[in-house]
């Protein structure tokens, strides 16, 4: 099958949507499809893959904390058409359609059948309640719609009016169950009980100071305990918030590449993940999962779904560090209880490999596909305005001619 | 000047409208075309199912037990029956049939099982994917704009197909296709 993903964030950033695509793509080619992706990015020069087509640069525009990228105008829609009719694909597949991207530009312009999935949970709702009449009109081209979690799809459904699959993101079982350990770590050999955290620690919302105070009481019984924390931030201000008397039972790795996190993964005896507020989707947690780690995680939403309600992983409620430190102590003194939720956590984790999710995207790919063949391509030219619709938008279209 | 602007002014609205009328009408082109595409993917998988349930009600009695196998023939040939009738009833009731099988049929061959299995999830996608054709279909048609000029008016507005296409009778149990909301409030 020739298949056409299009990632509307830049390539070169990295960011959620972008793995996806990539790892998407990857699982596909490794089945033996032509997949080709069309995607910004900030320099055209970092897309070296043959398989990759740039689609112009974004103009980030500052959105509810962070950067959403807009792309927009003739160039992209040039690009657009000519990389639609090079394809020549089956299906094409658009990332987060509903902003003003490569993505909707591709559901504006092809003909054919249209898969899109949809990420964005919760956070955008204002601002897609007020394009979503806007962009409307082209997102009812799409023939089949998936989500990746149940809040995406609640935003879809309630501010886009569609329903849609939800087939969560994947992630590579193998590439964290199987591989070496961090050296001078290693779970069951006898060393001394190692804890994980994974995230920006110096925002308060993943959950580090409250995981810090439970470490206070998790040291007082296990004397040896230590703390692997990996992601960015400020070492310093590190530094002061885990203050002298837990100095020797942390250690800082920093940004660390794929490979060491899964390493860190399979190192640690108990992933902590103390977030405070709305993760969308815990795919730090299927990861750990996957490395065969326990779990001990705030009861969040999103966690307590990935952790099948905490059957595969322990859930604390969320800032109670008293209660996060006796349910860390209560895990490292029991190794059969360790055991048995790692079985779970891999059982569960299996669910999300990629292999598994690629062959269910390829099901809906195959359900969109007429029966008797065609292939995607671009409407023609005067299919649709030139120029992004402003204020009232669909304002002015140009009425479409049917081909015949 | 004022009869010159009236006339411009009101040249200008019939033009937006003519604009808006051809543009809504592509939609309506567009959505028709779509649920006419999802009812064709819909309509094969429903066949499929029909197809393979006979098949296994024909050659592998032993393995169903005569009892399940009879019922299951009986619910196919109404299911490829129906197609005029109430296609909805008729399907719900095989789909009833096939979720009351044992899980694990040893004497069939697997070909058969993962054929009926793939069948089964592809029928839940492609009922959703026809089911969010309709909708979009409906509300459009719904809308202000189509219902005073009257776009498509000649056209049946199209139905949803409601099935219950779950491949287990447990309702939490593994999910192929994913489906939302299962087991969930």
């Amino acid at each position: 099958m020739r298949i056409g993903l299009v990632c509307p964030y830049r390539w070169d950033v990295p960011g959620g949507v972008q793995y996806h695509v990539r790892d998407l793509a990857q699982t596909l080619r490794g089945m033996g499809h032509h997949v080709e992706i069309l995607t910004p990015a900030e320099r055209e020069e970092s897309l070296t893959d043959p398989f990759i087509t740039f689609a112009g640069r974004t103009v980030p525009v500052p959105y509810n904390g962070s950067m959403a990228s807009l792309q927009f105008g003739p160039v992209s829609a040039a690009r657009v058409r000519r990389w639609l009719r090079e394809g020549r694909f089956d299906v094409v597949h658009v990332h987060e359609p509903a902003t003003p991207s490569v993505s909707l530009l591709v559901c504006m312009i092809a003909t054919g059948p249209i898969v899109a999935t949809f990420h964005a949970a919760t956070t955008r709702s204002k601002w897609l309640a007020a394009v979503a009449p806007l962009v409307q009109p082209w997102l009812e081209k799409i023939s089949g719609r998936i989500a990746v979690s149940d809040f995406a799809r609640r935003v879809q459904v309630e501010h886009l009016g569609g329903d849609a699959v939800i087939l969560p993101n994947g992630v590579h079982v193998p590439f964290f169950a199987e591989g070496p350990t961090l050296p001078g770590y290693g779970r069951g050999t006898g060393g001394p009980p190692t804890l994980g955290f994974l995230g920006r620690y110096d925002e308060p919302r993943k959950g580090l100071p409250v995981l810090l105070r439970a470490l206070r009481t998790v040291v007082q019984e296990h004397p040896d305990a230590r703390l692997l924390v990996a992601g960015r931030g400020d070492a310093a201000e590190l530094d002061r918030l885990v203050g002298e008397e837990l100095r020797p039972h942390v250690a800082l790795l920093g940004e660390i590449s794929e490979a060491d996190k899964a390493a860190m993964l399979r190192s640690v005896d108990v992933y902590v993940a103390p977030n405070l507020l709305g993760e969308s989707f815990g795919v730090i947690l299927i990861e750990a999962m996957a490395a065969r780690a326990p779990i001990v995680a705030s009861d969040l939403d999103a966690f307590s779904r990935v952790l099948d309600d905490g059957a595969a992983g322990v859930l604390v409620p969320r800032g109670d560090a008293a209660a996060l430190g006796s349910a860390l102590c209560d895990l490292l003194a029991d190794p059969a209880r360790r055991a048995e939720l790692a079985d779970r956590g891999a059982a569960v984790a299996g669910r999300y490999d990629w292999q598994v999710l690629t062959r269910r995207i390829l099901a809906v790919y195959e359900t969109v596909l007429p029966p008797d063949g065609g292939v995607v391509t671009a409407g023609p030219v005067d299919d649709f305005p030139a120029v992004p619709p402003t204020g009232t938008a669909a304002g002015r279209p140009r009425i479409r001619r049917p081909p015949r | 000047m004022t009869s010159e602007f009236v006339v411009l002014v009101a040249a200008g609205v019939l033009t937006v409208l003519l604009l808006w009328a051809g543009w809504t009408h592509t939609r309506l082109r567009r959505l028709a075309a779509r649920v006419d595409r999802a009812w064709v993917a819909l309509d094969a998988q429903l066949r499929r199912r029909a197809g393979l349930a006979e098949e296994l009600a024909r050659f592998h009695p032993a393995a169903l037990g005569d009892a399940a196998a009879g019922a299951l023939a009986a619910a196919a040939a109404e299911a490829r029956a129906s197609a005029g009738g109430d296609r909805e009833l008729a399907e719900n009731a095989l789909g009833h049939v096939l979720r009351e099988l044992p899980a694990e049929l040893p004497a069939v061959p697997a070909s058969l099982r993962t054929d009926l299995t793939g069948t089964q999830t592809r029928l839940a996608l492609a009922r959703r994917f026809y089911n969010d054709a309709v909708r979009d279909t409906r509300q459009l048609r719904g809308g202000r704009f189509p219902r005073w000029t009257g776009l498509h008016r000649s056209q049946p507005l199209p139905r949803y197909f409601d099935i219950d296409d779950r491949c287990t009778p447990a309702p939490r149990s593994a999910d192929p296709v994913g489906r939302p909301g299962a087991g969930r409030p």
